[in-house]
């Protein structure tokens, strides 16, 4: 290769990176600060320990409240992280954390309407919603076991505050106001970073790993459901529009293979994965990584075996 | 890192956030990013952030007075935070500041693929797209009406005129190159491409990712086992990158 060609094959290449990452970028930006002045208004408005007097400590209850808090914060799978690690520190149970944590970002007005103008109000919508809070639950179940949360979560959130900005009694609401702001652009830094760096990964595989090898693996049954969850985490797209992305597989990928993508994706992908980590212990990551994928699997084969 | 200059960084990174955003929103280029819906998110997203700039400044400020009022308590501690949240708050603004922006083209073939058919979103009435002139018909629509109509001799001879960039693949005979689009749901990053072949005995002439105008009759061919619809061209003529280069489904 001539090193004329090279470079103009680089440009090339460095052009699509900036392009698909300044693409997931822009796009995240707005969801990120959405989410991350939910955790603001969460942590100078709520009083701490106020979450555990809303929730239930039953596990199986609290599992499936925090599965269900999805509808009244719309978030996708950027915001919800600073948003689940603040209700953390008001005392949210462990259990319905982390439903909430996975739920959200399919239980929610936003994407349930992203989904139907897609899919249309039918079989994908319902089960996508269905398979999403069957495994939201169990993963916040598996969790209620843990009886110490020091033991899953980072210490950051167990113990010691971190924050710069503390809101004080008395304060009026438009000091409040100002601190939710400043802590908001602390979470958007902390958070911010991580989102960074998982676009950029995402990017640069998107840049060198062509798809079109990986859908023509992806046949059959068993290994169409392998791909479509891989891709999920590969392409790192907002639930909020990843029904969109899924449509285009329709033709190509069975039932049970678009919905294993529609159901997985929004749980775990590379930034959400990054993001995870500056929550939780990395087994705990582990946990909320494979459960999701194993159910997801068993979602994809069930339909693509016994539903036609 | 004491928090004042901390803050100070955090203060610019924002700003600096801000000054990207408005000037992709201003230019228009914000659609060679994400798809057209989310723009007024994005301007959401950017008087936050002037929000967010200004309580910083703010802030600032006023961390500066209390210092000049009451120097003796002078209590500004090393801060924590580690200053990797800040560089790597940088790098946004590098690639979007440094590297000139360009829409994706036929260099993203190579990963992205292209396809010269394309999903029915359930939105879509076919009634619509019947209804659009066949000359206001894009490249998505023309590839949707002869996957999705059973019957497509109606189409067969109608007026085509579809905007594009050339793509020439391997697939092609002489005298044939592809007008291209990609569609985007969302963002760059889900973006596929699509094309539809054309016939011109000038087609050397033409230059990979040049954009065109490209008009004719449609003529239906096999291609790869798909009924694909071709445009044979009357005229192919160079056009600007339009303002919203992407499709969006």
């Amino acid at each position: 290769m001539l090193p004329v060609d090279f470079f103009s094959w680089l440009w090339d290449r460095l052009n699509v990176f900036a392009t698909v990452f300044l693409g997931i970028f822009v796009e995240a930006v707005p969801y990120l600060l959405l989410g991350t002045f939910a955790s603001g208004l969460v942590e100078i408005f709520v009083d701490r320990d106020g979450m555990s007097r809303w929730v239930s400590k039953r596990p199986a209850a609290a599992a499936i409240s925090g599965a269900f808090m999805g509808m009244i914060f719309p978030v996708c799978e950027c915001g919800v992280v600073p948003l689940t690690r603040r209700l953390f520190k008001k005392g949210l149970p462990l259990s319905a954390g982390v439903s909430f944590l996975l739920a959200a970002p399919v239980l929610n007005p936003i994407v349930i309407l992203s989904t139907a103008s897609a899919f249309g109000w039918g079989q994908m919508l319902l089960w996508r919603f269905v398979v999403s809070l069957i495994i939201a639950v169990v993963v916040g179940l598996v969790f209620s076991v843990q009886k110490e949360p020091d033991e899953v979560l980072l210490p950051v959130l167990s113990g010691g505050d971190h924050d710069h900005v503390h809101s004080e009694e008395g304060d009026s609401v438009r000091e409040k106001i100002r601190k939710a702001l400043l802590i908001t652009v602390d979470e958007f830094f902390d958070m911010g970073r991580f989102l960074i760096i998982g676009s950029l990964l995402a990017a640069g595989l998107q840049t060198f790993i062509a798809q079109s090898t990986l859908l023509s693996i992806g046949s059959g049954p068993v290994l169409s459901v392998l791909i479509m969850l891989l891709l999920a985490v590969l392409l790192s797209i907002c639930s909020t529009v990843d029904s969109f992305v899924a449509l285009g597989f329709t033709g190509a990928f069975s039932f049970g293979s678009v919905l294993s993508f529609l159901v997985f994706g929004p749980m775990v992908d590379i930034k959400s994965t990054i993001m995870y980590l500056q929550v939780f212990k990395r087994r705990a990551v582990a946990y909320i990584i494979l459960i999701p994928f194993m159910l997801s699997l068993i979602a994809g084969l069930v339909f693509n075996y016994f539903v036609k | 890192m004491p928090l004042r200059m901390f803050r100070s960084y955090q203060g610019l990174i924002l700003l600096g956030l801000c000054i990207f955003f408005v000037s992709k929103a201003v230019n228009g280029q914000l659609t060679w990013y994400i798809n057209s819906r989310f723009v007024p998110l994005t301007i959401v997203g950017i008087a936050f952030l002037a929000i967010m700039a200004q309580t910083i400044f703010t802030e600032i400020r006023r961390s500066r007075q209390h210092e000049l009022e009451h120097p003796e308590h002078h209590h500004e501690h090393d801060h924590v935070s580690s200053s990797s949240a800040l560089w790597i708050m940088f790098i946004p603004l590098a690639i979007g500041f440094l590297i000139p922006a360009r829409p994706l083209d036929s260099a993203a073939f190579t990963t992205k693929g292209f396809n010269t058919s394309a999903p029915l979103v359930s939105s879509d009435s076919s009634a619509q797209i019947f209804e659009t002139e066949s000359q206001e018909r894009n490249i998505l629509q023309w590839l949707k009406l002869f996957n999705y109509q059973d019957d497509i001799t109606e189409f067969i001879g109608q007026e085509a005129s579809v905007v594009g960039f050339v793509y020439f693949g391997d697939e092609l005979e002489a005298g044939q190159f592809f007008v291209s689009r990609f569609v985007v749901s969302c963002c760059a990053a889900d973006g596929f491409a699509i094309a539809m072949p054309v016939q011109w005995e000038k087609s050397n002439s033409l230059e990979q990712d040049a954009w065109v105008v490209v008009k004719g009759k449609i003529q239906s061919i096999d291609f790869n086992g798909i009924r694909t619809p071709m445009i044979v061209a009357e005229s192919v003529d160079p056009t600007d990158v339009p303002a919203q280069p992407y499709l969006f489904p």
